[in-house]
């Protein structure tokens, strides 16, 4: 009892695999895996290879890039050597991206996946808090949050989740009304599944897609809002970040263009590499876009 | 011998802007075990509303039962809490769905589908549920069944779709089977194999299969016994010969001659004129009426109800006067 009709489209790949190929073939986002590759690698092995603590005092103040071999780009207002800084640097800033990205889908996912299943009173209720958190001024409240509870990487990190989590929870609350209403999650009800189930494991999955590209987005929001705070003097004063060198060298930057520039060139291309593979994971995923 | 699964005067009402419209009234319906209870009408009937009933999955609010019964083995399921609801769906009670195409979750393969559907149900290892699934494949006449487990339902055409589906359903051998309109989405000769495919499967389980369709082929290829919905309410049930040879109800004359057949030398197909008329707008009346050709000033003003006026049960005040 079989017909040609079933074997037609055998060939067909699986949505995952799909999305894969056409993320492989996107020059940009390519770009940008291998310019984040790069900044991780070095972040997180440089120091294996370059020795030296980016506090130490090593040289004099302000020398300029590339006139002492010892340090390639040069001092900081202290004598502090800038390339242990940069590589010291980048390993908080990530982390503390990757993390603040990771509490905003927590938040987000949980806030929105329940307001848009359940709708009613617990829609309502839920997104009235979660406008509450969007009305703030975002980095405002991300300080308050800091000075409250003394800066270090993890309540930076907390803090950034905590103000940033509303975008998410609205773009998975609009996911969730528009696949609960879908046959497969009727059929799914109808083989006996409860709620639970078909909350995380049938419709969240199929949520995913806009969500993974929001959560590499966010990341990069979560870096500048990292950057901004050590910058304002809020960043974790024991440890080396790009925002934190920003910060300290701001004063001095009519004299040294340079203590400043090159962790904010970190930060941009780590932020733009960031946005290139959200993009490219965009298209990917987005198959009315896939045949510009 | 009382029917598996029995509907008795049941009632759902929308709220809706326009007030609260009567989707289904005063529905009885029953169907026995190894039994086909054809359910016909056009769109907008009821036919889907009774089925979600059934399966207590009248989306509420804005739905909701508001009067009658549902029993399934003599255990009222109106009353039932959502935990007993949920043990019975796909266990009992299962449902195939019209749209193949969009019934099946696209991010899972198709066996995990099914394997989970089983456990949902069955307290069994992953792996036993896998091979289940599989054995499930084979059944439903779906070549290598063990490679197409691990295929997503976009790589399979929409006849496999409905298969998988149907292996779905029975996985856990329930006693009552709805499948809604489950050909509509399939080309002819698919639909053909899927109706055989159902009737092997009602041998072979034993279940009773309610039958939603508005295609009297396939009522006369499957059902035993026909209810004919028209704007939420049964208008005339009987065998489905019975309905099919000597059709009482204008409507079930039309739904009839609307099939074209060959050889008769009619050129223009039939159709019935007008549409269902929108549950908000219903009357006092039958609400058939303004589209029949029978009707007069008593249907408008009286609902006929469902009784025998010789052949066998339909609701129409023309064939109670013997007008027709």
């Amino acid at each position: 009892m079989s017909n040609q009709n079933d074997m037609s489209d055998y060939t067909a790949e699986s949505p995952a695999r799909e999305a894969w190929r056409m993320f492989r073939r996107n020059i940009p986002a390519l770009v940008g895996v291998f310019i984040l590759a790069a900044i991780i690698l070095l972040t997180f092995y440089g120091q294996f290879f370059y020795t030296g603590d980016a506090f130490d005092v090593v040289w004099a103040p302000h020398e300029r890039p590339g006139v002492t071999p010892e340090f390639p780009l040069g001092t900081d207002y202290l004598g502090r050597d800038l390339v242990a800084g940069l590589l010291t640097g980048g390993g908080a800033t990530l982390a503390v991206g990757a993390t603040a990205a990771m509490i905003t889908m927590i938040i987000g996912i949980t806030f929105g996946a329940l307001a848009g299943f359940y709708g009613g009173w617990v829609d309502n209720l839920l997104m009235r808090i979660t406008e509450f958190f969007q009305v703030l001024p975002a980095l405002l409240f991300a300080m308050v949050l800091v000075t409250l509870f003394s800066p270090s990487l993890f309540t930076i990190a907390m803090a950034i989740g905590v103000v940033s989590w509303p975008q998410t929870a609205r773009l998975t609350r609009a996911e969730f009304l528009k696949i609960k209403e879908l046959e497969y999650v009727t059929a799914a009800r109808a083989i006996g599944a409860k709620n639970k189930r078909i909350i995380w494991k049938v419709i969240l999955p199929n949520a995913m897609p806009p969500l993974i590209v929001s959560a590499t987005l966010t990341i990069g929001v979560a870096i500048l809002f990292e950057a901004g705070l050590s910058f304002l003097g809020l960043g974790d004063p024991n440890v080396m970040s790009w925002g934190l060198m920003i910060g300290a060298n701001r004063e001095y930057i009519l004299d040294a263009w340079w203590p400043v520039t090159f962790p904010g060139l970190a930060i941009f291309f780590t932020v733009f590499a960031v946005s290139l593979i959200g993009d490219g994971l965009n298209d990917a995923f987005n198959p009315k876009l896939r045949e510009r | 011998m009382s029917a598996l699964l029995d509907i008795k005067d049941l009632r759902v009402t929308f709220n809706t802007r326009y007030g609260e419209v009567t989707a289904l009234d005063s529905v009885s319906l029953h169907v026995n075990e190894g039994e086909t209870l054809g359910v016909v009408g056009e769109s907008g009937c009821g036919k889907s509303i009774t089925a979600l009933a059934t399966m207590g999955l009248i989306p509420s609010p804005p739905g909701r039962i508001a009067g009658g019964s549902i029993a399934l083995n003599g255990e009222e399921l109106t009353s039932a809490s959502e935990a007993r609801l949920r043990a019975l769906r796909g266990a009992e009670i299962a449902m195939i769905f019209q749209e193949p195409m969009t019934s099946l979750n696209p991010v899972f393969t198709v066996g995990a589908q099914i394997a989970e559907a089983i456990m949902l149900h069955q307290k069994v290892s992953r792996d036993t549920a896998m091979k289940d699934a599989v054995a499930l494949l084979d059944r439903v006449g779906i070549p290598s069944p063990a490679e197409r487990a691990r295929d997503y339902p976009h790589q399979l055409s929409g006849g496999m779709r409905q298969r998988v589906m149907i292996a779905m359903a029975v996985s856990c051998r329930p006693k009552v089977l709805i499948a809604d309109e489950p050909t509509t989405a399939l080309d002819v000769t698919v639909q053909a194999q899927i109706f055989d495919l159902l009737n092997e499967i009602q041998r072979e389980f034993g279940a009773a299969i309610i039958l939603i369709t508005h295609d009297m082929g396939a009522i006369s290829e499957m059902a035993d016994r026909v209810a004919v919905m028209y704007a939420g309410r049964v208008i005339e049930e009987a065998s489905a010969d019975s309905v099919l040879d000597t059709p009482q109800h204008p409507y079930a004359r039309g739904l009839i001659d609307c099939i074209p057949a060959l050889g008769k030398g009619d050129t223009a197909l039939k159709e019935i004129p007008g549409v269902v008329p929108p549950l908000h707008l219903l009357g006092a009346g039958c609400a058939f009426a303004a589209r029949c050709a029978h009707a007069n000033a008593r249907c408008l003003s009286e609902k006929p109800l469902l009784a025998n006026h010789g052949h066998h049960p339909s609701a129409c005040h023309a064939v109670e006067e013997a007008r027709i």
